[in-house]
């Protein structure tokens, strides 16, 4: 809207141009609103408002062509306008309409005169006014063309900066509330929130809001009815647009409760699922206040996006528990089935088979902890190498380096098995029986042959004289399945340590 | 004359309180088992020769091992105590003092050399 902007030149010729023209003491552009008139440019005339009452240019407004009275006091519409009676002593009134190309007459440019003129304008002056007003609505078109594209602009980068929020959060306290913030601000309102609402759509719950300096939060649970004939409104999914909730039908009975919380005027953004208002976004201005098209896209916007956020944090939430839950059950069934094979074995003289298999099992079951931390996605092979090495110890002599490098879940845990062989054979065989052995673990990815390729090298030095076992156990097995249990497993007994050498293809250990 | 250290075993499911308990004498200490912690607090008010507290967490009955085990530093001191389970350690809870944790599955080499640390 134009109303309440600084005289511009533009407007000021233009009166000037339509006095001079008309041979005009006054000449206005007036713009009217419900309430009030009010001039854009004036020449000859004190004041830049009056009440709409007051306003001759509001006669007949819906009707094309130059309003043109040649004696305001003669004429029953006018005859008793205080402008007309008082000290200004309005006579002689013409103006034409201010029509924007949507067809929407937004005021007129008119000429007063002190004196009736009962000859009128002659049919040049008549013409020349109707171009002026043209012009000037021309002018007041481009205007509101260049003040809603900055709006829009405006809108859009806090519409924006709302999606990043929502994407950043990781609770929905901080969601809500951040985003609030954001549209509180770009509105220049009292307050802004967002809550969910119950299947009846009764209460809704409004998480901890954004409120002006001074403002008191509504955080909490509230009751529709309490508020005005708004629910029904809600509950069918309509925006609740109240530009002033004192003379507004759904709640002008009673406006005592938005009063007391300082509600002058009000949005209310429902959110839909499946047929259901499932959420609303909440925003409050002190006073009484005219919502633009474009702010309420805005507002529908963000609480389609909050509402989706919020959603996707739940369900997080839900996998986040559910993974856990499933964890648990998991590592109670591996120490069933320890219980189960230690009481079984329990007679078996020799010892090292039977805690060999605890090891294994315990070193399985350290993968799936990894495995938990990152819900069962990928896991950083540095992490898995790490949490074998703890289990086993020997940490400060076990030298990792390499880049980050994604193990899909089936990868993550046979290589933790690998790990944990190679670790076992390294303190009872090799290195690390001795103590000033070390072990390094280097990894790089390769693409010589095309596709690239994962090489994984396992180094010892300064242990004892390495000699090449007799027998493949079941540990040299495991360690020969390699990194996806498809082999790509090299190893080499040489004199000054043992080495192995693992490979696999990078898109072979994302997607295991 | 029995100069066993004496381990109360704190577990619900019986399978494993079994296998804890045989683990636990192996290794030369004496054990009393029970299922759940009022059991153990039970036997703790009338055995002023318990050393050594090994408790699950996930319990049924209301109170769980970590309380068990907070409840257990403040009304006895000198007890020490061990604390095993399939979920990790709650984030933001601090380990009680003379208390360690062990995730399920545990090496009972682990368990076995931290009681004898305990009861030395």
């Amino acid at each position: 809207m134009v109303l309440g902007t600084p005289e511009e030149q533009a407007f000021d010729d233009i009166v000037f141009i339509a006095s001079q023209t008309c041979d005009a003491p006054i000449a206005l552009i007036s713009l009217l609103d419900t309430e009030r008139q009010w001039f854009k440019a004036r020449i000859g005339l004190d004041v830049t408002e009056t009440p709409i009452d007051q306003s001759v240019c509001q006669i007949d407004i819906d009707q094309p062509g130059v309003l043109e009275i040649a004696d305001l006091t003669q004429n029953a519409r006018t005859s008793d306008n205080p402008l007309v009676t008082g000290d200004r002593a309005f006579r002689y009134y013409a103006g034409a309409p201010l029509k924007l190309r949507s067809g929407e007459v937004v005021g007129r440019l008119c000429v007063i005169d002190t004196h009736a003129r009962p000859e009128g304008l002659g049919d040049n002056q008549k013409t020349l006014l109707s171009a002026l007003a043209r012009q000037a609505s021309d002018h007041l078109e481009l205007r509101r063309i260049a003040r809603s594209s900055d709006r829009l602009a405006e809108l859009q980068t806090a519409l924006v900066q709302v999606g990043e929020r929502i994407r950043d959060s990781a609770d929905v306290t901080t969601m809500t509330r951040e985003s609030s913030a954001i549209v509180g601000q770009v509105l220049d309102v009292s307050r802004a929130g967002f809550g969910l609402v119950d299947d009846e759509v009764t209460c809704i719950d409004v998480e901890p809001d954004w409120t002006a300096p001074g403002v008191a939060s509504v955080a909490g649970r509230h009751r529709f009815e309490d508020y005005g004939a708004i629910r029904d409104h809600l509950a069918r999914g309509e925006p609740l647009v109240i530009p002033d909730v004192l003379t507004d039908e759904r709640t002008r009975d009673d406006p005592a409760a938005m009063r007391a919380l300082g509600i002058g005027a009000l949005v209310n953004m429902p959110v839909r699922q499946r047929g259901r208002t499932v959420a609303v976004l909440i925003v409050n201005a002190a006073a009484r206040r005219i919502w633009l098209p474009e702010e309420l896209t805005f507002l529908r916007s963000v609480a389609d996006r909050l509402e989706a956020g919020v959603a996707r944090l739940r369900a997080e939430q839900q996998q986040d528990m559910l993974n856990g839950e499933i964890s648990h059950r998991l590592k109670n069934m591996l120490s069933m089935v320890q219980a189960i094979a230690s009481q079984t074995l329990r007679d078996v003289p020799e010892r090292a088979p039977v805690e060999s298999f605890e090891r294994r099992l315990v070193a399985l079951s350290a993968a799936h902890d990894v495995l938990l931390q990152t819900s069962w996605a990928d896991a950083d092979l540095r992490v898995v190498a790490e949490a074998v090495v703890e289990a086993i110890g020997f940490g400060d002599r076990v030298h990792m380096n390499g880049p980050p490098i994604s193990l899909g879940s089936r990868a993550a845990l046979s290589f933790s098995l690998v790990m944990h062989e190679l670790m076992t054979n390294a303190c009872k065989y090799g290195a690390l029986c001795r103590e000033d052995g070390r072990v390094d673990v280097d990894w790089s990815v390769e693409t010589a042959s095309g596709e690239p390729q994962l090489v994984v090298r396992w180094r010892e030095r300064g242990g004892p004289p390495v000699l090449a076992p007799t027998r493949r156990g079941f540990g040299s097995k495991l360690v020969r399945l390699g990194l996806v249990g498809t082999g790509g497993v090299e190893l080499r007994y040489e004199p000054d340590g043992f080495k192995a050498e693992l490979s696999a293809s990078v898109r072979d250990l994302a997607q295991a | 004359m029995n100069t066993k250290p004496i381990v109360l075993v704190v577990e619900d499911e019986p399978l494993l309180r079994l296998f804890a308990t045989d683990m636990i004498e192996d290794a030369g200490f004496e054990v009393i088992d029970v299922a759940n912690a009022s059991e153990a607090i039970a036997i703790l008010e009338g055995r002023p020769d318990v050393r050594i507290v090994f408790t699950d967490v996930n319990m049924p009955g209301g109170i769980d091992g970590i309380k068990l085990a907070v409840c257990i530093r403040n009304r006895w001191p000198p007890i020490a105590i061990i604390i095993t389970s399939g979920k990790p350690w709650p984030l933001g809870v601090a380990v009680p003092h003379e208390a360690v944790f062990f995730s399920k599955p545990y090496r009972q080499d682990r368990i076995i050399g931290t009681l004898q640390s305990m009861a030395a």
